[in-house]
């Protein structure tokens, strides 16, 4: 796992390169290219907003106004699912390059989990747009805390890539692991207190210590503590990030340097 | 670095001045009793793969000798220090899995492998390029695979165009070029990024001459300058002109290592031995096909009152040859018998090419000998001293037939071989020669090939 790691920082030039050429090849041919990458966040609040201000109005007493509270934790599982997902298969759909030719592999899945990344950075500003405008409106959201954001998203940075390594190694030898691993995340999703609040489930302590042990769960209460309620995380949160970043990492590494001697001819 | 002016002056570094003595220097590759078995790919083996790979200990190595396929085995050798290094051997021998092992893409299944130094590889046309986005923008993440930052390869980015030729095309998305332009533009990337060691695979071939001699002047320049070449090649006079020795590799074994030229002929003459086999049994199988079908042009006819048993081409140490080198003496050798004896015969030799050229005949009554018995078993030998034959393919027909013409056995293509030239020539006749200059000509290439 520590060579894994060494050979993305040795990399890294490339990395960045390929990062970006991942980028640009995205909306390549597209009419409004990286305006995309704003405009998907805005549409999916804009969405959320109507939706959930217009349609239902739901009664959830301390996360108002409800999209914000959704989308702050959502973007985050966005950038998480879609560089699993699209690191899962970076060493299938890349097999020529790695098969014929003399080329870091383990980059690969970094290019999905830098470029969802980008997205993800891009995503910050329509939402802080969103939560000022909630504060204007009277809202008491976000603060000063909101400027932690770096420090999360590189604590999860670890984490996510573990994930992407991890599952393109095994995709390598077992295409199912794509389709597992999709319904797997959707599964998951709904384990996460994303669309509600880990307190909204006090009654019921059989739901509460799922949720409170699903391993996704301490980066996005971490997220909307910084985001939507703008209070800095407790050091238990802290630490709990931390350990789980550090394991998934751990995991994920480990799975890629154990299947490492075959992966190139079994590409 | 080595003065390029010198170089133009001087024409190629000859090998010995490389200093090749194996031994002297430390090895840069060491490659010790190499294995490399791949897993067959049967059905539900991926699951036990992925399962035995991730639960531990149990690798390829472990596996019952029918789950897997042997690609290499049991390979030693260690290249030295700005040796050239060439490998040789017919399709499937394993040349490619070697340098992928040596360039560090598979992995051994047992013995030990050590590089010393950064590696660049050449392995297939347009591997590592991403065909979607020019070619410029490969140069920069090709360099980068090969271990350069950005400002490394900023330095050397007009050299690598230039020696590409491909100026115009370096905005072009790589997926538009030719199989010409990917090679010219892969190998300037790797020469000009320096490495250590340079792996190149076969690639070569795809370029046009003036290019391959370019690439060929400055892999030169490259072993000048104390770097390490691993070359695979099917292009033999390549490999014995460049490198310094030569591993033989066949269906994954190593047969042979050592001098260039000599390992060279030794797979030649194997490779003759086994066309000359095919021939054989090409021609036993037509032979059978024609006295079934008895088509327009019979390979073997007569009246077999005198029979031509067997037909051999013998070198001279007296051993089976199904190949020669040009010069080479040469014994044709024919077993015939007679039932009942005979006064009248003569016997004929001619060698064709295989579009049915006579290149050359002759018979024994054309050359004055007067018959007076043939009985039982008899063997004739017809000697060249020198067998000055252009290379190619040649077949030969033998004849046994009465003074008027009349066939006793007529035996058409009853022999192939192969002759082959250290030189090229066309035609059918290799005379000895030599060139000769005087006045205002100068030559740049090779001051003495090796001549037959």
């Amino acid at each position: 796992m520590l060579r894994v790691a060494r050979q993305i920082f040795r990399f890294r030039g490339l990395l960045a390169t390929l990062t970006a050429r991942e980028l640009k090849a995205r909306y390549r041919g597209s009419v409004l290219g990286f305006l995309w990458s704003l405009a998907n966040p805005l549409l999916l609040l804009a969405i959320y907003t109507f939706v959930f201000s217009v349609i239902f109005k739901p009664r959830v007493p301390g996360i108002e106004p409800y999209a914000l509270f959704v989308v702050s934790g959502l973007f985050p599982w966005i950038w998480l699912a879609t560089s699993a997902l699209e690191g899962s298969m970076s060493l299938v759909v890349n097999s020529g390059l790695i098969r014929k030719a003399v080329f870091p592999a383990e980059l690969l899945p970094m290019v999905a989990v830098l470029a969802n990344g980008v997205h993800l950075l891009l995503a910050m500003p329509i939402l802080a747009a969103g939560l000022a405008a909630a504060r204007l409106l009277g809202y008491a959201v976000s603060g000063v805390a909101a400027l932690l954001l770096p420090v999360i998203l590189l604590l999860q940075l670890p984490m996510i890539a573990g994930l992407a390594v991890g599952a393109a190694a095994l995709t390598v030898y077992f295409k199912d692991v794509r389709d597992l691993l999709a319904n797997l995340l959707n599964l998951l999703f709904f384990v996460t207190p994303i669309l509600y609040s880990l307190q909204s489930l006090a009654g019921r302590p059989f739901f509460w210590w799922l949720v409170r042990l699903n391993p996704f769960t301490p980066f996005t209460a971490g997220y909307q503590q910084i985001l939507f309620f703008g209070q800095p995380p407790s050091s238990s949160l802290w630490l709990q990030m931390a350990l789980v970043s550090l394991a998934a990492w751990a995991l994920g590494a480990g799975i890629f340097e154990r299947l490492r001697e075959n992966l190139v001819e079994t590409a | 670095m080595t003065d390029p002016a010198a170089i133009a002056e001087t024409g190629r570094t000859p090998a010995a001045d490389r200093g090749a003595a194996p031994g002297t220097r430390p090895p840069v590759i060491r490659v010790d009793r190499v294995s490399k078995r791949f897993r067959r790919s049967l059905p539900g083996d991926r699951l036990r793969t992925l399962k035995s790979a991730l639960v531990g200990g149990s690798r390829t190595r472990d596996l019952p000798r029918e789950a897997t396929i042997p690609a290499i085995e049991e390979v030693t050798f260690e290249v030295t220090r700005g040796e050239s290094f060439g490998v040789i051997g017919g399709n499937g021998s394993g040349k490619s899995t070697l340098l992928k092992l040596v360039a560090g893409m598979l992995h051994p299944t047992t013995g030990e492998l050590a590089v010393d130094g950064r590696v660049a590889a050449l392995i297939e046309l347009g591997a590592g390029f991403h065909p979607e986005i020019s070619g410029r923008e490969n140069v920069y993440i090709n360099g980068a695979v090969l271990g350069l930052s950005r400002r490394q390869i900023d330095r050397r980015y007009r050299e690598i165009v230039e020696f590409s030729g491909l100026g115009e095309f370096m905005e072009e998305p790589v997926k538009n070029y030719s199989s010409g332009m990917y090679v010219r533009l892969g190998f300037a990337v790797a020469i000009h990024t320096e490495p250590d060691v340079l792996l190149v695979d076969e690639v070569l071939a795809v370029g046009d001459e003036a290019f391959a001699h370019r690439c060929i002047r400055r892999l030169e320049e490259f072993l000048a300058s104390g770097r390490t070449l691993l070359l695979v090649s099917h292009s033999l006079d390549l490999v014995a002109e460049l490198c310094d020795r030569v591993l033989w590799l066949d269906r994954g074994c190593q047969r042979l290592i050592g001098e260039p030229r000599r390992v060279v002929d030794a797979y030649r003459q194997a490779v003759a031995e086994q066309e000359g086999a095919e021939h054989l049994a090409a021609n036993q199988q037509r032979e059978q096909e024609t006295d079934a079908s008895a088509g327009d042009e019979p390979r073997r006819w007569g009246s077999r009152q005198a029979e031509v048993t067997a037909v051999r081409l013998l070198g001279a140490d007296g051993s089976e040859r199904y190949h020669l080198q040009t010069g080479e003496p040469a014994v044709f050798e024919i077993h015939a018998r007679a039932a009942q004896p005979l006064a009248d015969f003569v016997f004929g030799i001619a060698i064709n090419t295989p579009r049915g050229f006579e290149c050359w005949g002759t018979n024994t009554d054309l050359e004055g000998f007067v018959p007076e018995q043939l009985s039982g078993e008899a063997v004739v030998r017809v000697t060249c001293p020198a067998l000055r034959l252009a290379p190619g393919e040649y077949a030969v027909d033998v004849a046994v037939h009465a003074r008027d013409g009349a066939p006793y056995d007529y035996h058409r293509r009853v022999l192939g071989f192969t002759v082959t030239a250290a030189t090229g020539g066309a035609g059918v006749y290799f005379p000895e020669h030599r060139w000769e200059f005087a006045g205002g000509v100068r030559w740049g290439g090779p001051a003495d090939p090796p001549r037959p």
